[in-house]
């Protein structure tokens, strides 16, 4: 029941909240409490999980004639993706300490912590895709209402594109229900199906849409942009994570003989998304594009980790998940400080910031070098894990993701010239920086935790590890 | 004996900590804890160097994901034993030098801290069991030495050449990242001991040891400065000398030879010494040709630095473990002291760097004048400094195996020329008269303890080593190292060598005029500006990153993102929202531009909706 309840709860009582706290304000004691519960409870799920296979947190709305039940059951998978998620949602609970209108704000992110958590738990695909849609709404808002200059197209696209990808997704299942009988993901075989080539297409395309892969991606940039910073991290964070972990749960591990014979098209659109965004990220001279396109670049190497199809493969691409999902939200808040505090996006516009800022300078030198791969920190162990799966899956003309790290090193060193070092801009001389304790306490918690997975990444791999040591036997994957 | 090589590792990434946060209380305990810490760091390695009987070996497991575990172990046998000895007896001097060096900077905690990170990068990288922790050393030391060249980023020129340092070093480490997925595929483990075994007993076949050989080169030559990287080296001379000496003439430069060596096996098995030999070859040329008419100090030092690594280079490339070694240690103590006289020069000179400006600085700055003139020796090899024997032994080891004439010629050219430029620049920095007389009225006298001190102990050193070349040989090599004899080379090469410093003595002593007037001549001076600015390849690098890879391939990508890709997505829309607004007639807003998609899609949620329930 506390399940059920972690679900809807947050969505009821939303509103609730809004009106609540729309006087007396409050409303992100609120939402920090509720996220640190759910943390918690995620926690306490992890602990009591069952040693292998899914453990069912329970079952509702048994309909006859239509398979409608919202079974909750989560493997490890699953819920170490609820553990990143609580920990992503405090985070953005954090780093908007100072924002504008905070009730409704909050209470977005409030409504926001329902179906992402749904999500995760049900493993009926209609229940699946309800929430799927309903995670769209509040970070529609929250980046039409707080977003930057051209937010409502920005909003809209991402609303549109993505919901075109969950079109696709709902074709699918319906497609799945059809020729299975069931909308029960973990009851689905996949030799029952008479048409299972479509329905991994159709899946592939929506997932690929949502992580971004190559050449679906356009509609996130925009949204990165546009997305006021902790948003940023919360599209970068989670929903991205939204589509990656679609593509292991429904392209990989329930279809996996569709997924090795199409393993090479994973493959070739996670290559093309790490070098061309890394690409795209090197001619970009706005701050935020910058990290936007280097986020996407890192989603083509969680791609790239998927395709090995091997128990070492989804292991690197969940570690390189939480490793990006930690990097890039220190990143995208520090860009978005830059640009609150100076006015700018343009990275030539600011310089020197080391003198005028050195601890948050340092905090964005470190979020880049662990973007960039730099040894010992949480990148490099991400970058390594996925180098040698792909490796020891295609063969080794994979060497050259190693490539990649150049390009970023070359965009993250020039920005880091551009705008932390040298002479002091105008703009920057004239400019205070001083920021909320709160917002900077975050971003020093996940630039710790950056460095501490980095140089002890077991603590993470021995988690990750058994989330996925069941499924290599049961999907047949090497 | 385990607990201590930890502590060589780790304690320093500690005190990095330590210093830079009570730095801030007080800047002399940064300092003093970077004092203790280095002097206990070479006390530890003494130590093992003393009680040495077997390699010790730590294994220590990193991470396992899936079916495969990346160990991080250590690993200290003769060869890192050198290389631990070089480390922490010139980080001492150096944080010892820098007492006096880094007085005036206010920066001085982050100064240190950098600087201990930097030693425990180096620690780490030449202790490292497999290449994984090699990897990580390697890395972390390129961040030091960048944060370091950066060290006053408030200005252009530092913060510039740190991006060039960064960038140049990337661009071969990448080769390196490669080649540890490469030797996890085909050798199975990144043990460095056991790929040595592997290739040498022929289980990893020798195509495969050429290709991955070739990848870990380019991250050596990238690493330490050797063409076509070395603009970096040059462009680090913008850091504090202190960094200078220690880390871009002393320890990180040496990693790529150390790597080549603790491969030597592999690279043996794989055939890739020759090309070791040939582009080392070309780097000891153009290093010394280069180092001949630089004005500045220092980049005299980054060139001789650049040639004289590269002898080393040749060295193993020619077969001769124990040679190459050999004068990467002789290099690392001589350099050290020039660096470092030099920066006692600077020190005692209000900054500058430009020779021509000096002159007759021997009488005030006697000391170092004394002990720089000794470095110079050994780097000029001349017997019975330590320089002398290990060049000798290169050159012996080229001229016997003979891998090609160029080979050898460029070798020695390059080798021999070592003692022109150096005879050059103590001349213009020591002899003659004052040219500036401003300047030279303003030298102050530098500090006995901290600044000659340690100058001393380096000339002593290299003078001193010059007697013990054998048994380092044989120490390095784990066996007798027998030098291959060529018949009356030495009267020949040393009477080059002297009829060299003969003619450097005559034109910048006697004759300074005739060496301005040389310059001038048409096309002597066209040859002059090619050397000084080190054969353009900075200027091709530049243009081909700024021109190919940035303005055109960055641009053809991004031009193909916003005109093709996304332009097609919008495009839709705006079909869609044509479509629907026509048929609606309405009259839409500019942020009711996408109602239509909307409608659109709705409608297609519904569609899909009866497809399935029809299905």
């Amino acid at each position: 029941m506390i399940y059920l309840l972690t679900i809807f709860l947050p969505m009821l009582l939303a509103g609730y909240i809004y009106l609540f706290t729309r006087r007396i304000g409050g409303a992100k004691y609120i939402a920090l409490a509720l996220f640190v519960a759910l943390f918690i409870e995620a926690w306490l799920t992890y602990a009591n999980l069952l040693p292998s296979g899914y453990t069912i947190l329970g079952s509702y709305l048994d309909v006859k004639r239509f398979d409608f039940v919202l079974t909750l059951q989560v493997d490890r998978f699953s819920v170490i993706m609820l553990l990143l998620v609580s920990v992503l949602l405090i985070f953005v609970t954090l780093t908007s300490w100072s924002v504008k209108h905070q009730s409704a704000y909050f209470s977005l992110l409030i409504f926001f912590a329902g179906p992402i958590f749904g999500l995760f738990m049900s493993t009926n695909l209609l229940w699946f895709f309800i929430f799927w849609e309903l995670t769209l709404i509040p970070v529609y808002f929250l980046i039409g209402i707080w977003g930057d200059k051209q937010r409502i197209f920005a909003a809209m696209k991402f609303f549109i594109y993505t919901h075109l990808a969950s079109m696709l997704m709902l074709l699918a299942f319906f497609l799945l229900y059809k020729q299975s009988g069931t909308f029960d993901m973990t009851q689905i075989k996949e030799g029952v199906l008479t048409t299972p080539a479509l329905i991994w297409w159709l899946l592939f395309i929506a997932f690929a849409i949502k992580m971004p892969l190559f050449p679906f991606h356009t509609w996130l940039p925009i949204a990165h942009v546009e997305a006021p910073a902790p948003v940023s991290s919360l599209l970068a964070g989670v929903l991205l994570k939204m589509g990656a972990y679609g593509m292991i749960r429904l392209v990989v591990l329930m279809l996996p003989h569709q997924a090795q014979k199409y393993d090479y098209i994973i493959l070739i659109l996670g290559l093309a998304t790490l070098f061309y965004s890394a690409f795209m990220a090197l001619y970009t001279t706005h701050i935020k594009k910058m990290v936007a396109y280097s986020s996407i670049s890192h989603m083509g190497l969680v791609a790239i980790a998927i395709s090995a199809l091997s128990f070492s493969g989804l292991s690197s691409a969940l570690f390189e998940m939480i490793g990006h999902a930690l990097t890039i939200s220190i990143l995208f808040v520090i860009a978005g400080i830059f640009h609150e505090k100076t006015g700018s996006w343009q990275m030539g516009d600011m310089g020197g910031i080391m003198q005028k800022a050195p601890y948050l300078a340092t905090l964005f030198v470190i979020g880049g070098l662990a973007a960039l791969g730099l040894p010992s920190t949480i990148g490099f162990v991400g970058e390594l894990s996925v180098l040698i799966s792909a490796i020891m899956a295609h063969g080794v003309w994979l060497a050259v993701i190693a490539a990649a790290s150049l390009l970023s090193a070359g965009y993250f060193i020039w920005a880091f010239r551009r705008v932390i070092y040298g002479k002091q801009s105008k703009v920057v001389a004239l400019t205070n920086f001083s920021i909320n304790p709160v917002v900077f306490g975050a971003l020093v918690i996940f630039a710790i935790l950056v460095i501490a997975f980095g140089i002890f990444p077991q603590f993470l791999f021995s988690g990750i590890d058994r989330a996925f040591d069941t499924y290599h036997l049961l999907g047949g994957l090497a | 004996m385990n607990e201590l090589v930890l502590y060589l590792v780790i304690s320093p990434f500690a005190a990095a900590l330590l210093a830079y946060g009570f730095g801030k209380i007080d800047k002399k305990i940064a300092f003093w804890i970077s004092e203790i810490l280095t002097l206990s760091l070479f006390i530890a390695v003494l130590y093992l160097f003393f009680h040495y009987t077997n390699p010790i070996s730590v294994d220590i497991n990193w991470f396992r994901f899936g079916h495969f575990s990346i160990p991080i172990g250590l690993y200290i046998d003769h060869l890192s034993m050198v290389m631990l000895l070089i480390v922490s007896g010139l980080g001492f001097l150096d944080i010892h030098y820098s007492h006096d060096y880094m007085a005036e900077d206010p920066h001085q905690p982050r100064y240190y801290g950098y600087m201990l990170f930097f030693i425990g990068g180096m620690i780490l990288l030449v202790s490292a069991k497999q290449l994984s922790g090699l990897f990580t050393g390697w890395e972390l030391m390129g961040l030091a030495s960048y944060l370091l060249i950066s060290f006053w980023h408030e200005q252009k020129a530092p913060a510039d050449s740190g991006v060039s340092a960064f960038l140049y070093t990337k661009a071969g480490d990448i080769f390196l990242f490669a080649s540890l997925g490469l030797l996890f595929y085909y050798a199975g483990t990144l043990n460095m001991v056991t790929i040595d075994h592997l290739a040498t007993s022929g289980k990893i076949s020798s195509h495969v040891s050429f290709v991955v050989a070739i990848f870990i080169l380019i991250a050596a030559l990238g690493k330490s400065g050797q063409f076509p990287f070395f603009p970096w080296l040059l462009r680090a001379m913008e850091g504090p000398t202190t960094v200078s000496a220690l880390i871009h003439g002393a320890t990180m430069v040496n990693s790529g030879i150390y790597i080549v060596a603790r491969l030597f096996g592999f690279y043996a098995a794989g055939g890739a010494l020759i090309v070791v030999a040939s582009i080392a070859a070309l780097g000891v040329f153009v290093g010394a040709t280069s180092a001949l008419v630089q004005s500045e100090m220092k980049r005299v030092l980054a060139y001789s630095t650049m040639s004289h690594l590269a002898l080393a280079f040749v060295g193993l490339g020619v077969g001769s473990l124990a040679a190459g070694m050999m004068h990467l240690s002789n290099h690392a103590i001589f350099k050290a002291l020039l660096f470092l006289g030099a920066g006692a020069v600077m020190l005692s000179t209000n900054d500058t760097k430009d020779m021509w400006r000096f002159g007759g600085l021997k009488k005030p700055l006697f000391l170092v004048a004394i002990f720089m003139a000794m470095g110079a020796l050994s780097l000029g090899g001349i017997p019975p400094f330590s320089g002398y024997f290990s060049k000798d032994a290169i050159f012996a080891t080229t001229i016997v195996t003979n891998h090609g004439d160029i080979i050898t010629a460029l070798t020695l050219i390059g080798g021999l020329l070592s003692i022109a430029y150096i005879t050059r620049m103590w001349i213009l920095i020591f002899a003659g008269k004052p040219r500036d007389i401003e300047l030279f009225n303003a030298v102050k006298t530098p500090s006995k303890f901290w600044i000659s001190l340690p100058l001393g102990i380096m000339a002593v050193t290299t003078l001193v080593l010059g007697f013990f070349q054998k048994d380092l040989a044989d120490y390095i090599i784990s066996a007798k190292y027998i030098e291959p004899h060529v018949a009356h080379m030495m009267p020949v090469v040393l009477g080059v060598i002297i009829s060299l410093a003969g003619i450097m003595y005559y034109f910048y002593y006697l004759r300074l005029d005739l060496v301005k007037k040389l310059i001038a001549q048409p096309l002597i001076k066209s040859i002059h500006n090619i050397l000084l600015n080190g054969y353009y390849v900075e200027r091709f690098i530049t243009w081909f990153t700024h021109n190919i890879v940035v303005d055109f391939l960055a641009k053809v990508v991004t031009y193909i993102d916003t005109h093709l890709i996304d332009a097609a997505i919008d495009g839709t829309n705006g079909v869609s929202h044509a479509v629907f607004s026509r048929l609606s007639k309405t009259n839409t807003k500019k942020s009711g531009d996408y109602t239509g998609g909307v409608i659109f899609l709705v409608g297609l949620v519904i569609l899909t909706v009866m497809i399935g329930a029809r299905a």
